[in-house]
């Protein structure tokens, strides 16, 4: 029985993941932009998302504040700070891990250094029966559905709509793309509005079975670092193969190794590192 | 000019001397701390300065000799002169191993290089029997080999000096040394040099455990001077502060990760006797030194003083982008 418990332990986990690390990847894919700051965007979204259900008990408007408050933050970050940067990594990666300082500062300036809990609804709480004896916390086994609906539903729009085919295109060649009379920024400008969504979004997700912490911002990056890097960066599929698999080496490697756990996920990626520099499903660029 | 850098020199040498008297405790031990962490910078500048490689783990290495040495010391009263040289080699044998990370490129390098310093700190965190966990190892004495005891932070201030310049010897050697130029080659064009017939990934390796095992030595250092070390000393930031410190100072020469570390360590005392919000001080230094002063201070005092006669002068400000 714990088997299957730590087995959904580790398939919610990568649901979280994948809700955060998709966002990371796509922006990566199509703008060439290494966004350190994914993970204070997440930590950030989950407290306006806690300060949205502490004022209007409503979750609902917790994950769209979460989301859209992110939207509308990362839109001044890149308009005014990271485009500046051009394709110069070295730069990005420094200007961006700037801004996540000043992000995770001032929240903790403003909801304070101790591990908060995002209350979750109360149709969400409370255990699930999933076969005989099985019991598993409600809200995990919704946050595993929630994290399919959205993985099935960005596969859809990336693989069947015209906008994922522009999105697929400008990932191959973004100067084609815009060769081929495609207003590439307004591209991008889309990719990035639904990244910063979805890390605004995973951070309310998230608060409330993680807690929102300082330092969350950083922990939870480093995993959604390590599933770019297995999946491969800029793929999609990539990305939910890669949260899977870290979500699931994480939660056995917590049960089992839990002074180790770090390691546990850190072997898999050397090993995969040495044979596929690039990750499983990554392409040289 | 060389008698007025001999000036300069000795001017140096005299200052430094007296600092523990004239300017009092605490410009001691910051001095102490920018030679310290000067010694980390100059190590994640070999290889982002000379072979063009960002790591982002090198707290990794800083952190695991600090906390060898500590435990060996407190843990197992093990003296000194096996201690320290037990953090440096175990921090050297982590880098052999991180060091595979050169089989990346881009921004792959970057990334992985940020997940293996994260390894490590959770193993520090996680691992709270051996490592102490958040309370981490206090107590370390001060170094003693054999009759020589060093008793007082004063007397360990000479000592650091007298070591971060042998130190910082042996890295001039080590980057005016034909490897040396062969890094900086590979900075340049990685294509080209693998077309003179050079083995880049073996040099890069080679760079990269250099790399790491300076990192150990400024740990050691750290480890005597700071006598405690926690997790917080193998976290993230520490490593993007060396790499910041690097980008402060100017890539690529010996004394600019010192200024950047002055300046940067300075400023922070400064701005945290004064306010909370370092962090936000911190973060605001990393957005304006990207956006107006890519190439650092000296690269700033450059540009305002560029002598246009010199072309080889305009050259190097030009190059280093």
């Amino acid at each position: 029985m714990n088997w299957a418990i730590q087995t959904l332990n580790g398939i919610s986990m990568g649901a979280l993941l994948f809700l955060l690390s998709s966002g990371f990847t796509l922006t990566f894919g199509l703008a060439r932009v290494v966004n350190m700051a994914h993970g204070a965007l997440y930590l950030l979204g989950g407290y306006l998302g806690l300060s949205m259900v502490l004022a209007t008990k409503n979750f609902w408007l917790a994950l769209l504040a979460g989301g859209f408050g992110i939207v509308i933050l990362y839109y001044f970050l890149d308009r005014f700070l990271i485009r500046r940067t051009g394709e110069n990594h070295l730069s990005q990666v420094l200007l961006t891990v700037g801004i996540a300082f000043v992000i995770a500062d001032i929240a903790l300036l403003i909801w304070g250094g101790d591990a908060r809990r995002l209350p979750a609804p109360a149709f969400t709480q409370g255990p699930i029966q999933l076969a005989a004896g099985l019991y598993y916390p409600r809200y995990r086994f919704l946050l595993i559905l929630f994290g399919v609906i959205v993985g099935v539903f960005l596969w859809i729009i990336y693989k069947k709509t015209q906008i994922g085919a522009l999105v697929r295109a400008g990932v191959d060649d973004r100067e084609m793309v815009s060769a081929m009379g495609i207003n590439i920024n307004r591209l991008f400008a889309l990719v990035f509005a639904l990244a910063a969504f979805l890390a605004g979004l995973s951070g309310v997700a998230g608060g409330a079975f993680l807690t929102l912490y300082p330092g969350a911002e950083w922990e939870i990056l480093v995993l959604a670092l390590v599933v770019v890097i297995v999946g491969g960066l800029g793929s999609l599929g990539g990305a939910m193969v890669g949260s899977l698999v870290v979500g699931l080496i994480d939660a056995y490697g917590r049960w089992l190794l839990p002074e180790f756990s770090y390691f546990v996920i850190f072997g898999p990626m050397a090993v995969l590192l040495l044979f596929r520099p690039t990750g499983l499903f990554g392409r040289k660029n | 000019m060389a008698t007025r850098n001999l000036i300069l020199l000795l001017a140096g040498v005299v200052f430094a001397l007296f600092a523990p008297q004239l300017l009092g405790a605490f410009w001691a031990s910051l001095i102490m701390q920018i030679l310290i962490f000067g010694v980390l910078a100059l190590s994640v500048d070999l290889l982002l300065g000379h072979t063009g490689m960002f790591s982002l783990c090198h707290a990794a290495f800083f952190a695991v000799a600090a906390y060898t040495t500590a435990i060996l010391q407190v843990r197992y009263g093990q003296p000194t002169i096996l201690a320290a040289p037990a953090g440096i080699l175990v921090g050297c044998l982590l880098s052999l191993i991180y060091g595979l990370a050169v089989r990346t490129s881009g921004v792959y390098f970057i990334l992985v290089t940020i997940a293996m310093g994260y390894i490590l700190w959770g193993v520090a965190v996680r691992w709270g029997s051996f490592t102490g966990g958040d309370n981490g190892i206090g107590n370390v004495p001060f170094p003693a080999i054999g009759p020589l005891k060093v008793t007082s932070l004063t007397a360990y201030y000479y000592i650091l000096w007298i070591l971060v310049g042998l130190g910082v010897l042996g890295y001039r050697l080590l980057i005016q040394s034909p490897f040396g130029l062969t890094l900086r080659g590979i900075r340049d064009s990685e294509s080209r040099m693998r077309a003179l017939g050079y083995n880049v990934g073996r040099h890069k390796y080679a760079a990269f455990v250099l790399s790491g095992c300076i990192a150990s030595f400024a740990g050691v250092l750290y480890i005597y001077f700071n006598r405690f070390i926690s997790p917080a000393t193998a976290a993230f930031p520490i490593s993007v502060e060396a790499a910041l410190m690097v980008i402060i100072g100017g890539v690529g020469t010996i004394l600019g990760p010192f200024i950047g570390s002055a300046v940067f360590l300075i400023m922070r005392n400064y701005v945290s006797a004064y306010m909370d919000q370092w962090m936000t001080i911190t973060g605001l230094v990393f957005i304006a030194t990207v956006l107006w002063a890519p190439n650092g201070f000296l690269g700033l005092l450059k540009k305002y003083r560029t002598r246009p006669q010199d072309p080889k002068h305009r050259a190097e400000a030009g190059k280093t982008g």
